[in-house]
């Protein structure tokens, strides 16, 4: 690929400069449903009823090393890339579905800092902005190298 | 210094005015501040400073304090400290909304408050369409919304809630003698308490918006944020969207009155 674009450049990350510690012992893992990926997922399913929902980005989880426990920990997920999907605007229907219908509490868009990752913060709005009800949107967005969270804001 | 972290913001300052000065370097406008109730440790903590920003104000508290103690200097660059742009979240957001047409209120005050001065009697109807829009959209619409829902979610034994709770009390209580001087004609009474409830509303808002709302939402889950919105929603759904529109139409009303008087 080309490495004009920003979401698909090469990019080596020394490993001289990883930073922490090696870590001992078995972690929990916070996803409590099955399946995640939005086309996958009913906006009826049980998991998702009033519940805080994360929209995550398919690379975010890998960006962070503590994403379960900081950002999926109580939250129900769903998983999409806005660059490589097809038919999104199935997943814009499936946001407003799950605002009106499963009346969801809130949605946390994750994304990563790429232009393209964009894509999925304006399919989370188009579909907020179609529901007849009204939740709190927030956006967090994700740093390609070192793995830190670089902004939150509420949309 | 923890013996200072539990002290009244107001004692310290008194003992040492250098450090009301270091905090208001700092944009923390404690010395003013005619209460001066918070603990030091809430001070700091409230405004949210980055760890490196907050280890140099200490330092330089603790050596105003204690000027011959030997303690280490933190190494920050103030220049490169960046001022972090307040996002609220949607229910707080349309909060520090309703500050925007109350703040227009106040700025009319001094304007009606020379008017009914200078008028031979006081125009009575004028007053107290005034104090129909401070109790019935500055406290029964907003002050309800924080205290009935917003504050509950953080401890309401703070300081600084408790602060926010006296100053709606004694907005109340200027109220009060507003009308009582509209009531008896009392141009000076009703002068003093226009004049009195414009300065305490002024920096109440003030407070909320920079201090307190960023405060409360650092506090809050995502789930709590979500809660906070439909309850908010519900509250503003229970009064229909008839009343925030008559009051802006009441404010628009009023500024082009003294527009045209002037």
């Amino acid at each position: 690929m080309s490495d004009c674009c920003p979401g698909s450049k090469t990019m080596d990350f020394n490993e001289d400069d990883v930073q922490g510690e090696d870590e001992t012992g078995a972690r929990q893992s916070q996803l409590k449903q099955w399946p995640i990926q939005l086309h996958l997922v009913s906006p009826q399913a049980p998991y998702f009823q009033e519940k805080d929902i994360l929209l995550a980005a398919d690379c975010v989880p890998f960006a962070l090393a503590d994403f379960h426990k900081d950002h999926l920990k109580g939250k129900s997920l769903a998983i999409a890339c806005p660059k490589l999907d097809s038919n999104q605007e199935i997943y814009v229907e499936k946001i407003t579905d799950l605002i009106d219908e499963s009346k969801i509490n809130t949605l946390t868009v994750m994304i990563m800092q790429v232009p393209c990752c964009m894509g999925l913060s304006q399919i989370a709005k188009s579909g907020a902005d179609k529901a007849s009800r009204k939740i709190p949107v927030k956006q967090v967005v994700v740093g390609v190298e070192g793995g830190q969270v670089l902004s939150e804001e509420w949309l | 210094m923890e013996n200072i972290m539990s002290k009244d913001i107001r004692a310290v300052i008194d003992q040492c005015p250098e450090v009301g000065r270091i905090l208001e370097e700092y944009g923390i406008g404690c010395a003013p501040c005619s209460v001066g109730s918070c603990l030091v440790s809430d001070v700091v903590g409230i405004h949210g400073l980055d760890p490196q920003t907050e280890a140099t104000l200490m330092y330089k508290m603790e050596k105003a304090l204690y000027p011959d103690r030997d303690v280490p200097e933190p190494k920050v660059d103030m220049s490169k400290v960046v001022p972090k742009e307040i996002n609220y979240s949607p229910a707080v957001k349309n909060l520090v909304d309703e500050h925007v047409l109350i703040k227009r209120m106040l700025a009319l005050i001094p304007t009606i408050a020379d008017f009914v001065e200078n008028s031979e009697t006081v125009d009575k109807d004028l007053v107290l369409n005034c104090v129909d829009f401070i109790r019935g959209y500055a406290d029964k619409f907003h002050h309800m919304k924080e205290e009935d829902i917003l504050f509950k979610y953080v401890d309401e034994q703070s300081e600084i809630i408790k602060i926010m709770y006296e100053d709606h009390v004694t907005g109340r209580n200027h109220v009060k003698n507003v009308v009582e001087g509209a009531e008896n004609g009392n141009k000076a009474q009703v002068k003093e308490h226009l004049n009195g409830y414009r300065d305490l509303l002024t920096q109440h808002i003030k407070k909320e918006d920079e201090i307190l709302y960023p405060w409360i939402e650092r506090q809050m889950s995502d789930n709590q944020i979500g809660e906070l919105f439909q309850r908010c929603s519900a509250a503003d759904a229970s009064v229909g969207e008839e009343l925030p529109r008559k009051y802006e139409k009441f404010i628009i009303d009023l500024e082009e009155k003294f527009a045209k008087e002037n």
